[in-house]
């Protein structure tokens, strides 16, 4: 360095340019220095390139999905146990979740749960995966229902556990056929019904955690779509669409009344 | 109660809209997840002891939520919370195992981060990331507080409770051994493009 040329910079003025947290009143100082000094430029230059480079290789962290304990963890302590099940019981605690979706839809709500990446609980998903199957003519499934006895088999294989196709042709619904989702943590059996009208819902299952023992039905609207889903020892059953709230439940206990019953016959 | 967090210009995410409703999540809080998490990993060096220790963080953010105060950054106060809480934790392992050493684990290769390719390809990535695990637990935390996080120095230095003298020295020295570590010759890091 020049001793008749300007002081120094201090190391610590040199981090604080680095990382933009230099005085301003300091910052034209530092950039004639760096402007002039070569070596100083560089050592800006390599430190700014680490910084970039630390960022990065761990930026990816966040976009991972939050995991649902964490999510419960962000939830006020004394609303926790009502509100867990209210919100993430349902998703997380069941053996096995089926959902019927009717219609298209999304699901505006809650953005703060999905903005993660994938729609954290079952509802949300299935409602996902119907609005994009659904819409699909040509292709909404990947097994079509003349193939029903196969359909089952391999769905029943992928899942791991005995899969059930219901027959809702005494509600107006016939079998499309059906396909394998994926989902957040298992893959998802889904099955394609369509009415007279080219109305159609789609049924989703799959194997969760824990049975948590809950039968209650509930109710819950995603712009403008209906979802029934509830909750056995070891299956968990929604039902979502734009028909009417009392139709839904109709078909509901149907697909729930056939459910149990295949259940009993075929034990685990 | 709402805390807005100071937004940095590498936030990845936008704060979600204020949902005060008792049986949700809290938004601000959700929001500073994936940021805890990250820290989390560093810190732990493994993606599900991370994952506890943001849930512990978290658990004491609700004993101590009158300590939340509109207009402070949340974010930091977290980072604080996690940095106590993983001290207190590595202070009872070492009680607990007095012969094993919790933080000397250098290039483990189970750090287990996700790297997405750009600057420098995967395997360098994955590489940078075994050096930071070299780096004293000193050092990593300023280092990532600093770079990473973006927060100032003065709350790094109420984040671990040091002076802000000690937290530019051990700035400059993370980012020397850093430097180091790189340019060894067995390092494929030769030069950080």
């Amino acid at each position: 360095m020049n001793p008749s040329g300007p002081l120094p910079i201090p190391d610590a003025e040199v981090q604080a340019y680095v990382d933009g947290q230099l005085a301003p009143d300091r910052l034209a100082t530092l950039e004639a220095a760096v402007a002039s000094d070569t070596a100083l430029a560089s050592r800006v230059a390599e430190m700014r390139a680490l910084n970039a480079a630390l960022r990065d290789a761990l930026d990816p962290v966040l976009a991972e999905p939050i995991p649902q304990q964490l999510l419960a963890a962000a939830m006020f302590p004394g609303a926790r146990a009502a509100g867990l099940r209210r919100w993430l019981g349902p998703a997380f605690a069941v053996a096995a979740t089926l959902v019927v979706g009717v219609g298209i839809g999304w699901f505006g709500r809650d953005a703060l749960i999905e903005r993660a990446g994938t729609p954290t609980t079952f509802a949300r998903q299935a409602a996902f995966a119907h609005a994009l199957y659904a819409t699909d003519v040509n292709r909404p499934v990947e097994v079509w229902a003349n193939e029903e006895k196969r359909l089952v088999t391999w769905l029943t294989k992928r899942l791991g556990f005995q899969v059930h196709a219901p027959d809702l042709n005494g509600v107006g619904y016939a079998l499309v056929g059906g396909r394998l989702v994926a989902g957040n943590e298992k893959p998802t059996a889904l099955f394609m019904y369509e009415n007279a009208d080219k109305q159609r819902l789609s049924l989703q299952v799959r194997k969760q955690a824990a049975g948590s023992g809950e039968t209650a039905f509930r109710y819950a609207v995603e712009n403008g779509v209906g979802v029934f889903y509830w909750i056995d020892d070891a299956c968990g059953y929604a039902i979502s669409g734009n028909v009417d709230r009392a139709q839904l439940l109709k078909i509901a206990h149907v697909v729930y009344g056939q459910l149990a019953a295949a259940e009993t016959a075929t034990p685990k | 109660m709402r805390i807005r967090p100071r937004l940095l210009r590498s936030d990845l995410v936008t704060p979600p809209a204020a949902t005060d409703a008792p049986g949700l999540p809290h938004p601000d809080l959700v929001a500073a997840i994936p940021r805890l998490r990250r820290y989390a990993r560093v810190l732990t060096g493994d993606a599900s002891r991370a994952d506890d220790l943001v849930q512990d963080t978290l658990a004491r953010a609700w004993e101590k939520r009158r300590l939340w105060r509109t207009g402070s950054d949340l974010r930091a106060w977290l980072f604080t919370i996690m940095h106590n809480v993983h001290v207190n934790q590595l202070a009872l392992a070492r009680r607990d195992a007095a012969n094993v050493s919790i933080d000397a684990d250098p290039g483990n290769a189970a750090w287990q981060l996700p790297v997405r390719a750009n600057q420098l390809d995967r395997v360098e990535l994955l590489e940078l990331v075994e050096l930071i695990g070299r780096l004293s637990a000193d050092q990593r935390e300023v280092l990532l507080l600093a770079a990473v996080e973006e927060l100032r120095y003065d709350e790094i230095a109420s984040v671990l409770a040091v002076p802000i003298g000690t937290v530019m020295s051990r700035l400059s020295r993370a980012r020397a051994k850093l430097q180091r570590l790189i340019a060894e010759p067995a390092s494929p890091l030769r030069v950080v493009k």
